[in-house]
């Protein structure tokens, strides 16, 4: 990862990276190398607050606009195969795009803030939204989709009727990777000054562990209550699955 | 013979269509020879038309033809008379059940769903197709209970079942059955096709249903189309013209060479001439019944004797002839007993494994009523009778 020293002498970091700290609400590492400073933590959990928030924000932002893109993707790739491999490999480039690469890249045109943030986030998770959402609906059994075209089913139909609801568990299992890795590049968009959970942990002194010990703690629950909520989700709309396995 | 129109209520609203293919012809794009060549058939109204052939006979493009799962290239399938061509796909087909083998049941709708898809889609009130997925659960005879259930919760087949009942629920001109039976074991099989023969009888559906198995059409069919490739008709006709006159070494192959025994699953001991048994009663001077066995239309050899309901209990020996008066006893036990109601076809396993040259047949209240023989069996088999269009496959067997 690049050095945010190395950004800042670049001239491309934004206003409140480096937020100051005052040494004086560092009292554990001023005087001792101590990994987690109990003290620190309980006078200062409250400037947790906004950048939890603005990390939220930014995560299902981009989460919602990448599957809105990728489901979209994912639909004309099913209606006309020969889209699937260069959709596949298109996603799949952008994947592969270190992701502060991205960020900077996408500094000329989009600017610093949230917007690129978004945009880089959202196109991380295309891949595997797309992939997941093709996959859910190629496992639909050929069987079930020829009964339903027989039965007077119009394709509409067997799509938002048949072959989607039957896709569901694998295009959660997509969105709940989709939204862990989300959560967990987002305390990156920092460098481009768009917030986040990351504003506490590259802050100004990069050797206060209690701080990113924080931080990476409120991402982790983050990315477990976020699992969770998906996969409440997929118990409650696939009913049928939990009756199969009784 | 009187249609089965035993049911107190039908559950059909709407009357059956006939199907006529009328110079049907599927050519597939690169393909040197049609699919199916020019197809013509006509199934009655309220029959089972079989088609089978062996595989890549065009059987199934024949049948999906109807639905327009398959697109006619030239000719035309006419419903009642009307053109499927002229109809929109996805209307025409809600008006047609469909069952095939893989039966496709929806895993994530409920089995009272899976048979109100149909309805649903024709905008059903939700009242209405409740009532009639409960209604048509009672008709497979299903545990209402069920409808609630998910298809992988149930047997492969109470899963046919529900696509049977799945393809009934809108009540449909003509039924599209692709290998219905064919994934199921076969002693379930049997089952199923015993159900829905009984079912059919009270439901009088126009019914195209395809199969690879000789049996099955034997068993199904009100009417058999022989089909080889390219679709092409080698022999539409009864199962009994089928099985007495094949028209050509094709379907004689096709059907195979135990079809004179095939013959006798289609009918029941009632269909033939039985013999008269000479019967004697308890405390009859014997006399009389040797009399009677002198007689020279008498075929048994040997007197049968009967309670005084005319039921029987055993047959008498020489020895006990010998006597003067017909003793309680019997000298030679009764052997297999058969009813008028029995198919011929296990009447003869039962003459063959009680080592019986013949045995009594019995009507409802177990009276005699004659009596069957090997003799007779394969005297009907060469008789030209036997080929004559009466053919008693309507009146099939119930289990």
């Amino acid at each position: 990862m690049s050095s945010p020293m190395l950004l800042a002498t670049a001239g491309h970091v934004g206003e409140g990276f480096f937020r100051e700290r005052n040494l004086e609400n560092l009292p554990c590492q001023a005087r001792e190398s101590e990994l987690f400073c109990w003290h620190w933590a309980t006078q200062n959990i409250g400037r947790y607050g906004t950048p939890t928030v603005q990390h939220l924000e930014i995560v299902v932002l981009s989460v919602l606009i990448g599957f809105v893109v990728a489901f979209a993707l994912a639909l004309f790739a099913h209606r006309s195969r020969w889209l699937q491999p260069p959709l596949l490999a298109a996603t799949g480039v952008l994947y592969t795009i270190p992701s502060i690469a991205f960020f900077f890249l996408l500094l000329p045109v989009t600017g610093l803030g949230r917007d690129t943030a978004i945009i880089v986030l959202a196109a991380y998770t295309l891949q595997i939204i797309y992939r997941n959402t093709l996959l859910g609906l190629a496992n639909v059994p050929a069987s079930v989709k020829d009964a339903a075209r027989g039965m007077g089913f119009t394709r509409r139909q067997i799509l938002w009727r048949i072959e989607l609801p039957l896709a569901v568990p694998e295009i959660i299992a997509g969105l709940r990777v989709a939204v862990v890795s989300t959560i967990a590049i987002a305390t990156l968009v920092v460098f481009i000054s768009a917030g986040g959970l990351g504003t506490e942990m590259y802050g100004a002194n990069l050797t206060f562990p209690t701080s990113i010990i924080i931080a990476t703690t409120i991402v982790v629950l983050m990315a477990l209550g976020f699992d969770l909520v998906l996969l409440t989700a997929q118990r409650l709309v696939t009913p049928w699955r939990r009756a199969a396995a009784r | 013979m009187p249609p089965a129109q035993s049911g107190s209520h039908t559950q059909s609203d709407s009357e059956a269509s006939s199907l006529r293919y009328e110079e049907a012809t599927k050519q597939y794009h690169g393909a040197a020879a049609p699919a199916v060549d020019r197809l013509t058939l006509e199934v009655p109204a309220g029959e089972i038309c079989v088609l089978v052939g062996p595989s890549g006979c065009g059987k199934t493009t024949a049948m999906r033809m109807v639905n327009r799962t398959v697109e006619i290239t030239s000719g035309d399938v006419l419903i009642g008379g009307r053109s499927v061509r002229e109809r929109e796909p996805a209307q025409l087909r809600r008006e047609i059940g469909y069952v095939i083998q893989q039966i496709g049941l929806f895993p994530h709708r409920t089995i009272s769903e899976n048979i109100g898809a149909v309805p649903q889609l024709l905008g059903w009130k939700k009242e209405r197709i409740r009532a009639r997925s409960a209604e048509l659960l009672a008709l497979i005879g299903l545990d209402p209970e069920l409808g609630d259930r998910y298809p992988t919760q149930l047997s492969g087949g109470q899963q046919q079942r529900v696509g049977v009942a799945r393809a009934l629920a809108a009540d449909p001109l003509v039924m599209l059955m692709d290998e219905p039976f064919g994934a199921i074991d076969p002693i379930n099989r049997e089952r199923l096709q015993n159900e829905f023969l009984r079912l059919q009888a009270e439901i009088r559906k126009t019914v195209l249903f395809v199969t690879h198995d000789i049996d099955e059409a034997i068993k199904m069919g009100d009417r058999i189309a022989v089909m080889r490739e390219g679709g092409r008709v080698e022999q539409y006709a009864t199962p009994a013209e089928l099985l007495m006159a094949p028209a050509n070494e094709f379907v004689e192959d096709f059907v195979g060479a135990d079809r004179a025994l095939k013959r006798l699953a289609l009918m029941r001991v009632a269909d033939i001439d039985l013999w008269e048994a000479p019967l004697a009663h308890v405390g009859q001077a014997t006399a009389e019944v040797r009399a009677k066995l002198a007689a020279p239309d008498v075929e048994v050899p040997y007197p049968l004797l009967v309670d005084g309901e005319r039921r029987p209990l055993g047959w008498l020996s020489e020895r006990d002839l010998a006597r003067d008066v017909v003793p309680r006893q019997p000298d030679v036990p009764l052997g297999p007993v058969l009813e008028r109601d029995d198919v011929m076809r296990d009447a003869l396993a039962d003459l063959l494994q009680g080592e019986s040259q013949y045995a009594p047949v019995v009507d409802h209240q177990g009276r005699i009523s004659g009596v069957l023989s090997v003799e007779i069996i394969s005297e009907f088999l060469k008789s030209p009778e036997a080929k004559s269009d009466e053919h008693p496959a309507v009146e099939r067997p119930h289990e």
